[in-house]
């Protein structure tokens, strides 16, 4: 027979309460214990700035240069280099369709006519120009000279040569020509266009000198294939504050070309 | 897509229409491009310094003083070209043996070649009768055969040693300016610093290469810090008086002191704003050092900080004139922050160590302070010049290891520093010192006795 004896609700109760309260006590000390103690003596490494030796400002190359051109290069395993390197050939990988969104309905597809390679981008057609007299010295990676009506730095990634179409400004005043190349290629941070994109390609800029040496209105004159290095360009003329008053006349558009031949 | 409009294009050009609209507009705009002024140039990167020789100039007159006063002014102008920091200038010896004194005698292929290979030439005459000195100075362009001439420049002042030296600052400058890409040279600049000597600190003056060093306040006390207003007419300083530090005023153009309002507590560190209206200083009038900015005159004070540890030291932007950046110990080491001049936008730029006595940068990009990141017992130490770019917090270290740098000041061309310097970090033996902004070409402008300097605005 079942034991229907009566026994109070507390007998129960609090018998069971003490022993399973200090029971749970318990184990909740054994499991705090066993944290704690995991925690200490599992060794994490270094907390933040304990690592003194790298720990403080970052030392790094500045964005903006200091107003000082910077050191000149040693000289190329000197060749005799030509005016305009041929830019490397760039080959587009091919396009393909992205895989269309799910939530997109299906249009009814027009005849679509076949799919072509993308070809290599061909050099910008350039304008007919007048030849200009040949100079007398060819050019070696030594000087930098300047030839009327071209002007032509040796630089470490390629060329830089300034030729001007106007033969009196070019021809009078070369010098300034050269200052204006200076001051834009020294203000050109090649490190910002992406060199994925950009080796061999070069872009044209166009922009304004008033009477003071200010330069405005920098504008693309054909663009590159590559944004990154359009971009940069353009930065580079709108960096410069000025070239130094103009020795004649009170306005003159320059057009800049900038070759990427190497990051 | 590019795609698609590669389609489109493609076939709008390769209609006959579309073949004869092209080759229209190729035709006009290359037709425009004649018409208009304007030259093409290009560029792959990097550049690379000008080529410049000085010429020795002729001596035109054979008056006795000639010789002595043409003597001071090559060496000048040579050492003026060669510390503008743009210049790659030939040296002495490698010079053609000539002297040209005018267009006409100058032979332009005998100095583009080697071993010369100037770019360009700096030459003229010079010569002293009847007590005045004349000049010609020209400078060509040596890779220019059909049109050379670039500057041509005419001076006359009365003859003396003072004047041969001013002249061949200007011609520098000159060419500085038209060389340089429009930025002013330094040559005609001048530096202004504290001369110890006894137990007293005096305000001096020289150029900015160390000559023709004066003193210019006498006041038999210590004087500290002096800021040349930036118009040329008046030095603030911080001088001890009766009721300890005040900021005093001098004036160059009545020679004597002018008045400024004293008040209580230490005042420190004056420095002007870029319009010379405004003067910010550092003051302990209500016990903690906080930086206050007065008008030139010392009326309208009002304070910019208000946080507790002291604040020392500012300095506007010379740029803007709306920000000050100054160095405050109100985490402990003293440390560089910058805020509007409003007292807003509070912003710290050191992360440690002990920081002081800085300087804006005319373009308003840097900044040049004393840093000695290690600094604590047991630490290395070593106070040196840093720049820190104010953009990015970025900075670099520009002297290694010459001992204690301090007191920092950039030139108005912003391609110079001048700061004190003590090499065995005694302070008896300080001297003021000078380089280009990026570290190199460090030349001593004065004998040990020298501190404090401050290069002046134009």
């Amino acid at each position: 027979m079942a034991d229907l004896s009566w026994n109070s609700d507390e007998y129960f109760a609090e018998d069971n309460l003490r022993k399973n309260f200090f029971g749970s006590l318990a184990l909740h000390i054994v499991i705090a214990a066993l944290i704690g103690g995991l925690a200490y003596f599992h060794h994490r490494g270094h907390n933040w700035g304990e690592n003194a030796a790298n720990a403080g400002a970052i030392q790094a190359t500045m964005v903006s240069s200091l107003p000082l051109p910077p050191k000149q290069r040693e000289l190329d395993t000197g060749v005799l280099t030509s005016e305009n390197p041929s830019p490397a050939p760039l080959i587009a990988p091919e396009k393909t369709e992205p895989p269309p969104d799910p939530h997109e309905v299906a249009l009814p597809e027009k005849a679509k006519p076949p799919k072509v390679a993308e070809k290599p981008a061909p050099a910008p057609p350039k304008h007919p120009q007048p030849t200009p007299p040949q100079p007398m010295k060819a050019a070696t990676g030594e000087t930098a000279g300047i030839r009327i009506p071209q002007s032509t730095l040796e630089l470490k990634n390629g060329t830089a040569s300034a030729m001007v179409q106007d033969r009196t400004f070019g021809s009078r005043f070369a010098y300034y020509v050269n200052i204006v190349n200076r001051t834009v290629a020294q203000n050109w941070y090649t490190q910002e266009a992406d060199p994925r994109a950009s080796v061999g390609k070069s872009v044209i800029v166009i922009f304004d000198i008033d009477r003071s040496g200010a330069p405005s209105n920098p504008r693309l004159e054909t663009g590159s294939g590559s944004a990154s290095l359009d971009q940069s360009a353009l930065r580079a003329v709108q960096r410069v504050e000025g070239f130094g008053p103009l020795p004649a006349g009170d306005h003159i558009t320059v057009e800049y070309t900038f070759h990427y031949t190497q990051p | 897509m590019t795609y698609r409009r590669a389609r489109s294009l493609s076939h709008l050009l390769l209609r006959p229409a579309g073949l004869l609209f092209t080759a229209f507009a190729l035709l006009s705009l290359s037709s425009n491009l004649y018409a208009q002024d304007w030259f093409k140039t290009e560029t792959s990167r990097g550049v690379s310094n000008i080529r410049i020789a000085v010429a020795d100039f002729k001596a035109t007159a054979s008056d006795p003083q000639t010789t002595p006063l043409k003597q001071t002014f090559d060496s000048t102008l040579f050492n003026d070209l060669s510390n503008a920091g743009i210049f790659d200038i030939v040296s002495k010896s490698l010079l053609p043996q000539t002297s040209p004194g005018a267009p006409g005698e100058m032979n332009l292929a005998q100095w583009s070649a080697a071993p010369t290979s100037a770019a360009m030439i700096a030459f003229g005459a010079f010569g002293s009768s009847g007590g005045r000195i004349t000049v010609n100075g020209f400078l060509f362009d040596a890779k220019n055969a059909q049109f050379p001439q670039v500057l041509s420049k005419q001076y006359s002042e009365e003859a003396n040693d003072e004047n041969a030296r001013q002249i061949a600052h200007r011609f520098a400058d000159e060419i500085i300016f038209r060389l340089g890409g429009g930025v002013p040279g330094i040559a005609e600049t001048k530096i202004y610093y504290v001369k110890f000597s006894g137990g007293n600190k005096e305000i001096w003056a020289m150029d900015y290469d160390g000559a023709s060093q004066h003193q210019v306040t006498h006041l038999g006390t210590v004087s500290l810090s002096p800021r040349i207003s930036p118009d040329n007419s008046r030095i603030a300083f911080s001088s001890l008086g009766r009721e300890g530090f005040q900021i005093r005023m001098y004036s160059l153009l009545l020679n004597r002191m002018v008045n400024f309002p004293a008040a209580g507590g230490t005042n420190l560190s004056p420095a002007w704003s870029p319009n010379g209206r405004d003067l910010a200083f550092s003051s302990s009038r209500s016990g903690d050092p906080e930086i206050y900015i007065a008008d030139s005159n010392g009326g309208s004070i009002r304070r910019a900080t208000s946080f507790r540890g002291p604040d020392v030291s500012p300095v506007f932007n010379p740029k803007t004139g709306s920000q000050i950046a100054w160095i405050s110990g109100r985490t402990g080491l003293p440390q560089l922050y910058i805020m509007d001049a409003d007292g807003s936008a509070v912003t710290r730029l050191t992360d440690g160590g002990y920081a002081t006595s800085v300087s804006w940068s005319p373009n308003g990009q840097f900044l040049a302070f004393a840093w000695d990141r290690k600094y604590g017992p047991g630490a290395p130490g070593g106070q040196d010049i840093y720049v820190m770019e104010v953009a990015t917090k970025r900075w670099i270290q520009l002297t290694h290891e010459i001992g204690r740098c301090d007191f920092p000041s950039w030139s108005p061309d912003g391609r110079h520093i001048v700061f004190a310097n003590s090499s065995n970090g005694r302070a008896s033996s300080t001297r003021i010192v000078s380089m280009l902004a990026d570290g190199t070409g460090r030349r001593n402008l004065t004998e040990p006795g020298a501190d404090m300097p401050n290069w002046s605005w134009k």
